[in-house]
């Protein structure tokens, strides 16, 4: 199998999968070129992700690094999510195929768009 | 992990055991090279012969009209640069839907100064032989139709083509790499003048196929080298193989027509429990004029890559009809060529049932499908795909 344990885990059961209604941030990032696509929403509790969903179209690890990313993304600092890199993501799948390396992409910057967004909400600064 | 259910035999299918059992002598006490005059390469002579005999008998044609290749790929290789090149210049009629072993040597005789017509297909991935009979030009030197499709199974109307390459005098070529042992396959009635055909698609072992080259067609050898072949196809004979593809093809010629009837029903339960159950689907390819064990079934809204996976961990093998290599996806060439729309065509996947497949195999296939592709499709964002 060319795809990690943990990545196919994520793939079999995704965490925090589907809609958020009424999100406090949200944010897509869509790959060009193979159209896969991740949605992350946030819901903020004393500028902390109290809860992230996500909703993704693609193959295996697109699925799997968008539910990596909610997992990880959970409790941290919305400030934080702005910077967190596809790399993070990445790690946290135990790897990914060079070819399938833009699935942490899409996930990392569906994460960082929801974070901005949130941000933006608030009115805070960046 | 439980059993493992096997639903991809149009890319390769495991070897008969019969098959198997021909075989092993070749690869050790029977191991002379057949172009050699002493008894061990005499002996290799006569499994080589007797090989090409029974396949011969299989089809209807003669011993010597037979060439032993490497695989379909060279077997469609031969044919159209065979044809082209004893021409030296002129024209080809293929069409959009070929094996990429058609459709890309075309396009390279396309490059060395060849004119090719590729002709378009219906939306059940048929040809129009009409079509085939305006594109004949003066210069036509060949045309390759093939004659089952290997993605989606429609089976092309090979008879008409032949009889009007027949009327034109134009030689014609039919990769038969998906129909020889599994459908009638009569190349006179058909009118055809080559034919490719393999022996892993067949039970038959890797690494072996065939041309059948009818008499009189002016072919030129594309490999050179040694004598074998009668000069047609340079290089020591690969004699286990033969023998294995002669025996496969023994073996179908018992077993393909109770087979047919077989997979056709199971192909059809596959679809009608799928389908019962599954929301947005659509089978691809001809409802009725398609490959008994063959069903493409298109998941609106999921990609083809994620289903193949999350059936893989099930322990269930088919085929996605599109392919992400280096982050760029793009649809089956051949559901594009049949005008099956994009966010279709993304979720296109590929059953393909062998001898071994059961009612059972087929009920936990769908068992399989249909959580998976509710979760898949739970997970998607709305307007995407």
């Amino acid at each position: 199998m060319r795809y990690s344990a943990t990545l196919l885990d994520h793939f079999l059961h995704p965490r925090h999968a589907g809609l958020m209604r009424e999100p406090d941030g949200v944010g897509s990032e869509e790959f060009e070129g193979c159209g896969d696509l991740a949605r992350i929403f946030l819901r903020v509790r004393d500028g902390r992700a109290d809860e992230v969903r996500f909703q993704a179209y693609g193959c295996g690890p697109t699925i799997a690094a968008a539910s990596v990313t909610s997992e990880r993304a959970t409790g941290r600092r919305v400030e934080d999510l702005v910077n967190v890199k596809a790399e993070e993501i990445e790690a946290a799948l135990d790897g990914l195929p060079e070819d399938r390396r833009h699935a942490a992409t899409v996930a990392a910057g569906a994460l960082r768009a929801a974070a901005l967004d949130a941000l933006d909400r608030r009115g805070g600064a960046r | 992990m439980s059993r493992r259910i096997y639903l991809d035999h149009n890319a390769s299918t495991p070897v008969h055991p019969e098959v198997l059992a021909e075989m092993l002598p070749y690869f050790g006490e029977r191991f002379g090279n057949p172009s050699s005059i002493h008894g061990f390469g005499r002996e290799a002579r006569a499994a080589v012969d007797a090989a090409r005999d029974r396949i011969a008998r299989f089809l209807g044609v003669r011993a010597d009209e037979i060439v032993f290749t490497s695989g379909g790929t060279e077997s469609d290789n031969f044919a159209i640069k065979g044809l082209a090149q004893a021409r030296g210049g002129g024209h080809l009629i293929t069409s959009r839907v070929e094996h990429h072993a058609v459709i890309r040597t075309c396009q390279w005789l396309e490059s060395q100064g060849f004119a090719v017509t590729f002709l378009d297909v219906d939306e059940h991935g048929m040809v129009d032989p009409d079509d085939v009979k305006r594109a004949i030009r003066g210069d036509t030197i060949g045309i390759s139709i093939m004659h089952a499709n290997s993605e989606v199974g429609t089976i092309q109307p090979v008879a008409a083509i032949g009889a009007i390459a027949r009327d034109h005098g134009v030689p014609f070529h039919v990769d038969a790499v998906q129909t020889f042992g599994k459908i009638p396959l009569d190349v006179q009635a058909l009118g055809i003048d080559l034919l490719s055909f393999s022996g892993h698609k067949i039970y038959g072992p890797k690494g072996i196929a065939g041309l059948w080259i009818r008499k009189g067609t002016k072919l030129v050898a594309v490999q050179h080298g040694g004598e074998h072949e009668r000069r047609r196809r340079a290089g020591t004979e690969n004699v286990p193989g033969i023998v294995g593809l002669g025996k496969a093809v023994e073996v179908r010629a018992q077993e393909m027509a109770g087979e047919a009837v077989r997979l056709v029903a199971l192909r059809d339960r596959l679809w009608d429990g799928i389908r019962a159950r599954v929301p947005e689907v659509r089978l691809n390819g001809h409802s009725t004029a398609r490959l008994p064990g063959t069903a493409n079934i298109c998941y609106r809204h999921v990609e083809s890559e994620s289903i193949v996976l999350g059936l893989d961990l099930k322990g269930i093998a088919v085929s996605a009809g599109s392919a992400c290599t280096s982050g760029s996806i793009e649809p089956s060439y051949v559901l594009v060529a049949m005008g099956v729309p994009v966010d279709w065509a993304m979720g296109a996947v590929r059953h393909s049932l062998g001898r071994t497949t059961t009612a059972e195999d087929v009920d936990e296939v769908v068992e399989g499908v249909v959580p998976l592709v509710e979760k898949l499709r739970a997970a998607r964002p709305a307007g995407v795909a």
